[in-house]
């Protein structure tokens, strides 16, 4: 048997939480060369449904190592009823950052009950890989990622908001943001950075870095007004 | 993404359970209306849980959640949602609400016999920092860590609740000698929570950097429980040197970056060669 066949069935054969860690590493490791074990995908999705916490990290970190090719095995793995198994889905698909998992990271970030899969999917909306896509659609994942995230700045966690902030400055500083989404992207920073608005000290401090950050970006007739936070989304 | 070295949590995270765990929805009018009546203690129970939670700023809500501090009484096991359960979430409700009428109350609620409301009482004094609380919990303590450190005969309990007790020490934030003196020989206590606490303290009183030494060894303690309070009590002082240690820690990132918040909020206090933007920058790679 080759050597990544011997790694799936020891994770497959696994008699103990810790020897599954251990397996799940050595598989996630792998170095798959030009051609992509299929099982080996299919073996590392699976164990996101084990309940194995530390396999789980393993896993999603062999995931993303392996990048758009997992994307279709993660979507067609999801059970409704296996809530961690669909968490961590969440988030190997924000860490691969494929616009085929775009529709589960909304509606991660809008209704998901843990705050740590929501703030996984905050930072996967702001670091979806673009550059691919054609401009229209372009502009409309764009555009969709943009809305999501404007919707989790209301978040109740502040570990989400502070997500939000950090998606919002990755999303902005990548590609030909049109005018009105850079303005709204910025008013949402500054609302994020403002004591009015915002109780956590530390969402306001990284808001207002991601607003320093973006605001040299901006077309010199927008910045007066962003830069003093008045432009209104 | 998480990095490989750290460990989640099964669902539901820590962090995670009480975000949305309100249960059913209710208003705040809703809660301060089962916390008045006195037929359902499960609903009154329920109730001071709630306006803590929500930080209700109801003028009501603190002189309620007094008399249901008052409601106590001499511990009956037999009972089941005993009148303590909801003195309890009261003191612990009182805390979060930040309203100095609550102390007197919740000093009386030191000297309880059920330990468990004397360990919410502390709590809360101590995020009120409550000065007037200090003497008290320097008598609670004074017998050391065989007294009121020593593990019950009946219960692996302590005869004091010396980790919330410690922690509200520093929280409260007198450093005077005879409190530190006092404080300083839990350091050797045999349970490592109770030494973590007591260092917290310490580190908080006096910025003394040989205080954060065993806080970031219990880092590394094999047990994922002691590592979680480490890294709680670091982030409680904010102490920066600990980034690095933080971030390498085998725990939740939901945890890592309580403590890191900790650290940029609380940090400028200790040192100020760490920027908070450092902080920040590892908090980014932790989401």
């Amino acid at each position: 048997m080759d050597p990544i066949g011997e790694r799936i069935q020891a994770v497959r054969q696994a008699a103990s939480a810790q020897t599954m860690l251990a397996a799940t590493c050595e598989l996630a490791a792998s170095d798959h060369g030009d051609s992509v074990n299929g099982e080996a995908i299919a073996c590392l999705v699976e164990v996101l449904g084990f309940n194995n916490p530390g396999a789980a990290v393993a896993a999603v970190d062999g995931l993303i190592r392996l990048g758009p090719m997992a994307v279709e095995p993660i979507l067609d793995s999801l059970d409704p009823r296996n809530y961690g198994a669909r968490a961590w889905a969440v988030r190997a698909l924000a860490g691969i950052g494929d616009v085929r998992g775009l529709d589960l990271l909304e509606e991660a970030l809008a209704s998901d009950v843990g705050p740590s899969v929501r703030r996984a999917a905050a930072c996967g909306l702001g670091s979806l890989q673009l550059a691919p896509l054609q401009p229209l659609q372009r502009a409309a994942v764009r555009q969709r990622a943009l809305l999501a995230l404007l919707g989790g700045c209301r978040d109740g966690e502040w570990v989400v908001r502070y997500a939000v902030s950090v998606g919002l400055e990755s999303l902005g500083l990548r590609l030909e943001p049109q005018p009105l989404e850079q303005q709204q992207l910025l008013a949402a920073l500054a609302a994020l950075g403002d004591p009015e608005l915002e109780d956590t000290v530390v969402v306001r401090l990284r808001a207002r870095l991601a607003h320093q950050r973006l605001l040299p970006l901006v077309p010199a007739a927008e910045t007066d007004a962003a830069a003093r936070g008045e432009v209104q989304p | 993404m998480a990095p490989a070295s750290s460990i989640p949590a099964a669902q539901p995270l820590p962090g995670d359970g009480e975000a949305d765990g309100n249960g059913e929805p209710i208003s705040e009018g809703e809660a301060l209306a089962r916390l008045r009546q006195c037929a359902d203690q499960s609903h009154q129970y329920y109730a001071a849980w709630w306006l803590g939670r929500n930080r209700s700023r109801h003028p009501e809500a603190v002189p309620l959640l007094i008399t249901a501090l008052q409601q106590r009484r001499p511990r009956d096991p037999l009972a089941g949602v005993e009148e303590n359960a909801v003195a309890r979430n009261a003191a612990r409700a009182l805390g979060k609400l930040g309203d100095p009428a609550a102390i007197p109350e919740l000093l009386a609620a030191l000297d309880d016999e059920d330990d468990g409301l004397r360990e919410a009482a502390a709590r809360s004094l101590g995020e009120l920092a409550a000065i007037d609380a200090v003497a008290v919990l320097l008598r609670r303590l004074a017998s050391g860590p065989a007294g009121a450190g020593a593990t019950r005969p009946d219960s692996p309990r302590l005869q004091e609740p010396c980790e919330a007790m410690l922690e509200a020490l520093g929280a409260i934030g007198i450093a005077e000698p005879g409190v530190l003196a006092l404080i300083e020989p839990f350091t050797a206590h045999e349970r490592p929570l109770i030494r973590s606490a007591a260092c917290r303290a310490l580190l908080q009183l006096s910025g003394e950097a040989r205080w954060a030494d065993p806080l970031v060894q219990l880092l590394d303690h094999p047990q994922l429980q002691v590592r979680r309070a480490a890294l709680m009590d670091l982030g409680a002082v904010g102490w920066r040197p600990a980034l690095e240690a933080i971030c390498r820690t085998l725990a939740e990132n939901s945890l890592k970056l309580i403590a890191l918040r900790g650290l940029v909020e609380q940090g400028e206090h200790h040192d100020a060669s760490i920027q908070a933007e450092a902080v920040l920058s590892a908090m980014d790679s932790l989401l």
